[in-house]
């Protein structure tokens, strides 16, 4: 059985073989930025709506990062929507009616995510509950908690702006929505700075490389002496934490914590760590992909906004494209 | 006699490479046909041509005088022609007798016959003396034994004239081995042609009417007796002459390495000591069932321990911690290569680090000094291809075997466990490995060696233990040990005496 | 992992799903204060005969504010009433809204309230309430079959399409660039009000001076209402007017167009009343107008369903019954006349 795979497959058998799964996912992005300049050539291919889709792509980027993680170990995180808005509320309520604290929005947002990742990670790594049904519980108690926090209200967030509304002070909570550094809006930096520090630490740590191992073949991690159990917990707990900074990013467009954000995120985010290369069935993750797989589907939501399709046409635009995405893909990587 | 099956002069190219550049074989009705090569001769891809699974690029294949229909294997079966593979290609889930229906169930339309297929597949089960497994098991519940005879029930379902055998004592002890081969026997006494792969030279011998040797996609010889002395047909295998497939025994010294102190654990071991000294190999055989595999898992912690101690070089080992065990200088090298210490999608230098990455990161991984030691490691192995960046998925069983070694040696450990290392290896592969695992001796580790490849035992060993039910019965010296003598102490007394007489 | 810790994790998930549901059914009164007896004005006549009318309310989750409002209402007039045995039930989207309302219909109610997540999926399952001999309120979106309630109460959705197309031609003199940010696409609520809009726009302004330049789905959500308008925002330079189908998802939509620096340039509308475009109405600029109906027809529905279960109607009518369809006119809201409404804004 071997024997044929191994003779004519000789050539293919380089491990560079996943680079191939990104350049593919790039020429999708450039494809549909090339129509998107054709199509609508004044307002597509501009340097603000290049700032825009950026932003755009700042929330669930920060996300699929931490999916990216998750995934890799063959397991799933279908609750970072939820603990988006219940973060989100729950750094309003922490900051009070009257309190114009940043820092303790920023802070009580982010703890409070990575302690609902937490709990995901407990039940799942020491629990032994398969991801998908403890995430799955978590999505929905997030989703509750959210909704029971502030009796289902929003909280305004426009006080917290370091004094001034059209021009907030750096690192005041507003300041990360609309602020810019060089003419490039705050929330990019953080998306860009965290999908490298993603990037170095699944490819050139240890840590890393225990996380793919966890998902390529757990048995075999175990007895090479991955601790299988440590690994599994932390990538969890991080996926909270990302959530926390993406609650951060998102309250700070929006001005306000709504309970009712972060709808289906978790599938957006999945759906990008999917196209971009990282298999389901763990072992093979790639951050790069999972980039161009979140700048894929704002590339798709800006320009068919742009072109006011309706929702109709939207959905079953953007399902192909995805599928076209996935096809573009090697066989074997397709599961 | 007429000719089951003759192959004329096939050629199978790829895309990039000719897997098959002009084969000859005929087999006869009745006889045993071995196919024998070293991996990546065309063993695989000429059973496929025959099967119909793939086509040929050229070349004839007739079947009972007549051609047969090309990559069409429902076909192909129907014709006659049936094969069973060394991954079993049944479905867990399903009863004995609907796997051996399966595609072809017997049926009082619309609705299946079950009655006539639970009688039928008791029918098959019995002609080829195995009355006892049950119909209605499931197979997934079934030993991998019986698994395969349910197999070849099947392929007798569909009126077989011609089975071939990929390997089918790769998962088999020896008891099992013979009573496979009785099944054989009757098969050829019926008529049926049989094609049987093997690296296992002594079984050739047993079973086996006449040998094809394949290498590098050509027949290297064809049709010669199985008595052809072994030295001649790895000679054709290989293309040069072996001096030895075995290196001289080692000798070991007076320091213990390893001490386990009465191990138990239920119901697989039931109290076990022994101990490994440097420079020693020590083997460990017996049929499955035994509790090998299970012991090397208590020492090197996978399990955990009821009752007893392990010592390593004076001080107790914590028990039931891998990773503990790895620190103090254990390694393993399990059973199954594929599904337990390979992550087949990495690259050969992954696989060769994972146990010790420690050594190349402070905080971040340096992967260049990765590489170069990696590829150091497989090198001094003789690994083919000693690529760094080769998926592993691609490489020759012995050679994954060798990455799984290079991996301990990178670590530098004190005792080495290996659980049937030459599964699946190829001859001249095999040698390689006993020479790695003498030299590893020499230097002062200490190897436990699991096999079921008594004879392998016999001749690397500096002693064997053999286990039977959970405990060692035996202790043998390595000069004074045979096949014949390990299987005895292997076999309880009372068993099946004549299986003792059977190996020759 | 073991079958038993998986059975155990999953009943312990739904155990804290139910709670959580169960808490959210019991609600807080403070809401109650602001919340009087409006349009559907009822007197019960020759009330008290003893009997109590069992009335199960049937609401799709509260992913918005108007909905919660809705479920607060409806309970606090059930207990106005001492006749009437009440149960909110709150379901996660339309299949087990479906389902929860079957097992509502084997508890026998006197009379089932229905707001459906959607109002044709539930058709069936409300005949089937229908055929059962219990009577059927609908609340706002409709059900796409007569026989599948008694009466139904609803705003008048197409009508808030006809007032803010009013209101924006009104203030563009039928010259300029109109975005839609609609609702959640394929229910009646959104397609009235885009039908509203759209009829009464081609009416008022028939050279086709205003312009509808783009119309996108912000499905009543504060996110999705802020990263539609912003890609609508760089694809149009020169906006005059946003009319959006809610206020929450209004939020989202007044954050983009601050947040790009253009709210000198358009004004904006929402529908529904909440109290922070309440707020930002009486404030002036971006925010215009909004134009509601309360989500007090909830105890309107409540008070009607137990009209139907004694057997009573409406006093004024002749005879005294309880009328099929009962439409709650919609008002505008603007800087005039905040003040007056401020009393009916939800939060």
């Amino acid at each position: 059985m071997t024997d044929t795979a191994q003779t004519w497959r000789g050539a293919l058998g380089r491990a560079k073989a996943l680079e191939f799964q990104e350049y593919a996912l790039a020429i999708v992005v450039v494809l549909l930025f090339i129509a998107g300049a054709i199509l609508k050539p004044d307002t597509f291919p501009t340097w603000d709506n290049i700032r825009n889709m950026l932003t755009q792509s700042s929330v669930v980027g920060v996300l699929a990062i931490g999916m990216t993680f998750v995934i890799a170990t063959a397991g799933i995180d279908l609750s970072v929507g939820s603990m988006v808005a219940a973060a989100g509320v729950f750094g309003g309520i922490m900051v009070g009616t009257d309190g114009t604290s940043s820092l303790v929005f920023i802070l009580a947002a982010i703890l409070f995510a990575t302690f609902l990742g937490t709990c995901n990670a407990t039940a799942i790594a020491y629990g032994r509950v398969v991801p998908f049904i403890a995430t799955l519980a978590m999505f929905s108690i997030a989703r509750g908690l959210a909704l029971l926090l502030n009796d289902k209200l929003p909280v305004s967030l426009l006080d917290l702006n370091g004094g001034s509304f059209g021009d907030p002070r750096p690192f005041s909570l507003l300041w990360f929505g609309v602020g810019r550094i060089f003419g490039i809006p705050v929330s990019v930096f953080v998306f860009l700075a965290i999908a490298i520090l993603g990037w170095v630490v699944l490819n050139r740590t240890r840590y890393g490389r225990y996380v793919i191992a966890v998902g390529g073949n757990r048995e075999a991690a175990r007895i090479a002496g991955v601790p299988v159990r440590r690994i599994i917990f932390s990538v969890y707990v991080l996926s909270g934490f990302l959530a926390g900074i993406s609650t951060v990013l998102l309250c700070a467009r929006l001005g306000s914590a709504s309970p009712v954000s972060g709808n289906l995120y978790e599938l957006d985010a999945i759906g990008a760590v999917v196209i971009g290369g990282t298999s389901l069935a763990g072992g093979r993750a790639s951050i790069v992909g999972t980039f161009l797989g979140v700048l894929t589907f704002a590339l798709i939501f800006s320009l068919m906004t742009q072109l006011n399709m309706s929702t109709e046409i939207q959905q079953v635009t953007k399902g192909l494209i995805v599928l076209g995405a996935v096809l573009l893909q090697r066989p074997e990587a397709r599961y | 006699m007429t000719k089951v099956l003759e192959v004329r002069n096939l050629v199978k190219e790829f895309p990039g490479v000719k897997a098959l550049q002009g084969v000859d074989l005929d087999v006869l009705e009745a006889e045993v046909h071995c196919l024998l090569g070293p991996n990546g001769a065309g063993k695989s891809t000429l059973i496929k041509c025959v099967s119909g699974a793939i086509e040929p690029t050229s070349g004839e294949i007739l079947f009972m005088g007549e051609p047969l229909p090309q990559g069409d294997p429902a076909g192909s079966l129907k014709r006659g022609v049936a094969t069973i593979y060394q991954e079993l290609d049944l479905v867990p889930d399903l009863s004995v007798a609907e796997s051996i229906f399966l595609a072809h169930e017997p049926r009082r339309w619309p609705l299946l016959d079950l009655d006539t297929m639970y009688r039928e597949s008791e029918a098959l089960l019995t002609r080829l003396g195995h009355e006892s497994i049950p119909v209605r098991a499931k197979v997934g519940k079934l030993r991998p034994a019986a698994q395969q005879i349910v197999s070849i029930a099947r392929a007798l379902s569909g009126n077989v004239r011609l089975l071939i055998m990929d390997e089918p004592s790769a998962i088999l002890d020896e008891g099992e081995i013979s009573t496979l081969f009785d099944v054989v026997r009757r098969l050829t006494a019926e008529g049926v042609g049989v094609v049987y792969i093997s690296h296992r030279l002594d079984e050739i011998r047993r079973i086996g009417d006449r040998v094809t040797v394949l290498a590098d996609g050509r027949t290297a010889a064809t049709g010669i007796p199985a008595t052809t002395p072994t030295d001649r047909l790895v000679e054709l295998m290989v293309g040069r002459k072996v001096e030895q497939l075995y290196p001289d025994r080692p000798v070991g010294t007076d320091r213990v390495l390893l001490e386990v102190r009465d191990a138990r654990r239920l119901p697989a071991v039931r109290g076990v000591s022994l101990q490994v000294r440097a420079g020693e190999v020590v083997g460990l055989g017996g049929l499955v069932g035994s509790g090998r595999t299970e012991l090397l898992r208590l020492i090197y912690g996978l399990d955990p321990l009821d009752e007893g101690e392990i010592v390593l070089e004076g001080k107790p080992l914590r028990p039931g911690n891998p990773r503990a065990a790895i620190r103090r200088g254990l390694g393993l090298a399990p059973e199954d290569r594929k599904s337990q210490a390979l992550v087949l999608d990495w690259s050969e230098t992954k696989n060769v680090t994972i146990a010790d990455l420690g050594r190349f990161s402070r905080i971040l991984l340096d992967i260049r000094k990765e590489r170069e030691t990696a590829r150091k490691e497989l090198r001094a192995l003789k690994t083919v291809p000693d690529d760094p960046d080769r998926v592993v998925r691609l490489l020759s069983g012995g050679n994954q075997q060798k990455v799984v070694l290079a991996r301990w040696l990178l670590r530098q450990c004190r005792v080495l466990l290996l659980d049937e290392p030459t599964r699946g290896v190829d001859v001249a592969t095999k040698a390689e490995i006993y020479r790695i695992i003498s030299e590893l001796a020499a230097s002062g580790l200490g190897v436990l060696v699991v096999s079921s490849e008594l004879e392998e035992l016999a001749h690397i060993c500096t002693r064997v233990l053999v286990m039977r039910e959970g405990e060692i019965v035996a202790e043998v010296d390595g000069k004074d040990a045979t096949e014949r003598a390990l299987l005895r102490h292997a076999v309880a007394p009372t068993d099946a005496p004549d299986l003792v007489e059977e190996v020759v | 992992m073991s079958r038993k810790r998986l059975a155990i994790s999953v009943a312990a998930a739904l155990v804290l799903a139910l709670g959580a549901t169960a808490c959210m059914g019991d609600d807080d009164d403070d809401a109650a204060a602001t919340t009087t007896d409006t349009a559907a004005e009822t007197t019960a006549t020759g009330g008290g005969s003893g009997e109590t009318v069992k009335i199960i309310a049937s609401v799709p989750p509260t992913d918005h504010g108007w909905l919660g409002a809705i479920s607060k209402d409806a309970q606090a007039a059930a207990e106005k009433h001492d006749d009437v045995e009440f149960e909110l039930l709150q379901a996660a989207d339309a299949d087990s809204q479906a389902q929860q309302i079957q097992q509502a219909i084997s508890q026998k109610p006197d009379v089932l309230v229905v707001l459906p997540q959607d109002g044709a999926a539930l058709t069936p399952v409300a005949q089937q309430a229908e055929r059962a001999g219990i009577r059927v309120v609908n609340v706002d979106r409709l059900f796409t079959a007569p026989d599948a309630a008694t009466a139904t109460i609803l705003g008048d959705n197409y009508q808030i399409g006809v007032l803010a197309a009013n209101y924006i031609a009104d203030e563009l003199k039928c010259q300029g660039n109109v975005v839609e940010i609609q609702g959640l696409a394929g229910i009646s609520v959104t397609e009235d009000r885009t039908k509203g809009f759209t009829d009464t726009i081609r009416q008022k302004c028939p050279d086709g001076g205003l312009k509808i330049v783009a119309s996108q789905p912000g499905d009543f959500n504060p996110d999705k209402g802020l990263t539609v308008m912003e890609n609508i925002l760089q694809a149009q330079s020169d906006i005059d007017a946003v009319y959006t189908h809610d206020d929450d998802m209004a939020q989202g939509v007044v954050q983009a167009i601050r947040n790009a620096g253009r709210d000198d340039e358009m004004f904006l509308t929402g529908v529904g009343g909440s109290q922070d475009a309440m707020q930002q109405i009486k404030e002036g600029g971006l925010y215009r107008a909004t134009f509601l109906y309360n989500p007090n027809m909830a105890a309107s529905a409540v008070n009607m369903a137990r009209l139907i279960g004694l057997g009573e109607g409406f006093a004024e009518l002749v005879p005294p019954e309880v009328p099929r369809q009962v439409v709650v006119p919609a008002a505008v809201v603007t800087q005039d006349n905040v003040d007056e409404y401020e009393q009916y804004a939800f939060d």
